[in-house]
């Protein structure tokens, strides 16, 4: 496969029929060498994919793209890594909204949503001392024809399903590299406020009343107002603001 | 008030002969009651106001016991007692050096939950070996330790969360 569109992402590509996880191979790739920034790994049929620590993510042979990106985003210290969600994110929006009229939403932190549904899901895994990232691969599963799904996973959908037609894999890798080279170098020209901007236009729920539920099973209406440096989402609720972490609360729609 | 500061304040009290103390201002009220009599539980109860304006951050609660108060006055019986072991365990740990969390997160000791925690107890460390696993909104990070030696003391449990710059774990250096 060749990427021939970028500047730097996807100059050297490891392309596999199948992989158990493309996070996992770029992982190992680091700890035996010295990959050069931008290289990435990719399959159409990765078998043991992943989400949260203990979740997992299902897709289908040949039908999805799951890719890992590995980049060295030194100029980043630690406390600062969100923004690396919102370059990704913002990317794998960019991709969508190409190719569809429906709202393209990002759901916080980094799930795509096709409307109310679910289309990617993006795992960053990164390693770090005490004042710098080391390295950062981004990870980014895509539904792209697979039309029928588990009735197990809540609300899943493709971009197939959405613009009613089928995608080449092989092109869609090559524009994602394109749109994640884009926003990376946007972050890298110090452009952080626009970046932020930009995710919060496409936040899901964003000044849309709706239910939540905390960490106890406590449910609450509340109202999304934002996400703070530290990538804590923000929801107003009775006239006062909650700052969540990842682990403290749910959408309930 | 942050967690930090809470930290430090249930410190001083202890050190203290203070029973109970209570902080009071707008936005919230802070009680602490310790017990005395057998040193080792502080019970923190921390109450937001209803008007509360200001950001309620995630608090975990404060179970563990703090470093124990200082020896109340010695019964006669004892008076020859030599210096209390407490103290000397504070000199102990002195001599270790520490992990911190770079960041604010959760706390895994292992990359998934079928397989062992990254280090234990007893285990050598070396400069840029992976110990844990924090992560923090979906973002995972393997934490490369800056120092080498002995694993002395894990100080989270797996799964819990931990603040910017909490003590992850004692390293003994020699």
């Amino acid at each position: 496969m060749n990427i021939n569109n970028t500047l730097f992402i996807g100059k050297v590509v490891h392309n596999y029929n199948e992989l158990p996880s493309t996070n996992v191979y770029a992982q190992d790739l680091l700890s035996k060498s010295l990959p050069i920034e931008g290289t990435v790994i990719t399959t159409f049929n990765q078998t043991a994919g992943r989400g949260q620590i203990g979740s997992k993510w299902i897709s289908e042979a040949d039908k999805n793209i799951s890719l890992s990106i590995i980049l060295y985003p030194h100029f980043l210290v630690p406390k600062e890594q969100f923004i690396l969600h919102t370059v990704s994110s913002l990317a794998v929006s960019d991709l969508l909204t190409k190719y569809l009229e429906d709202a393209v939403k990002v759901k916080w932190p980094n799930d795509i949503y096709i409307k109310d549904r679910k289309t990617s899901g993006i795992l960053t895994q990164n390693s770090i001392s005490t004042t710098k990232i080391n390295y950062s691969i981004i990870g980014i599963g895509l539904n792209v024809n697979q039309t029928d799904f588990p009735s197990t996973i809540p609300n899943p959908t493709s971009l197939k399903l959405a613009a009613k037609r089928d995608f080449n894999l092989e092109t869609l890798v090559s524009e994602l590299c394109l749109c994640v080279e884009h926003r990376y170098l946007q972050l890298k020209s110090g452009q952080q406020n626009s970046l932020k901007n930009n995710y919060l236009e496409r936040l899901y729920k964003l000044e849309e009343p709706a239910w939540y539920q905390r960490a106890d099973g406590s449910k609450f209406y509340g109202t999304i107002k934002g996400v703070d440096s530290m990538g804590r989402l923000i929801i107003e609720l009775n006239g006062h603001l909650e700052y969540f972490q990842i682990k403290e609360i749910s959408f309930l729609d | 008030m942050t967690f930090k500061e809470i930290q430090e304040l249930i410190k001083l009290i202890n050190r203290s002969n203070l029973t109970e103390f209570k902080l009071k201002d707008k936005e919230f009220e802070l009680t602490i009651k310790t017990n005395k009599q057998d040193k080792t539980k502080t019970v923190v109860q921390q109450i937001p106001s209803v008007a509360a304006a200001s950001p309620v951050m995630p608090m975990p609660a404060v179970q563990q016991p703090v470093a124990p108060a200082a020896p109340a006055p010695a019964p006669a019986a004892s008076k020859a007692a030599p210096a209390a072991p407490a103290a000397e365990k504070v000199e102990d740990e002195s001599k270790y050096l520490a992990i911190k969390s770079p960041i604010v997160g959760t706390f895994y000791r292992s990359s998934s939950p079928e397989k062992g925690p990254y280090v234990k107890v007893g285990d050598k460390v070396e400069v840029n070996q992976v110990v844990c696993i924090v992560e923090a909104m979906k973002l995972f990070n393997e934490i490369e330790s800056e120092i080498s030696g002995t694993i002395v003391k894990v100080m989270v449990e797996d799964a819990q969360p931990v603040e910017y710059d909490q003590v992850l774990f004692l390293v003994d250096p020699s």
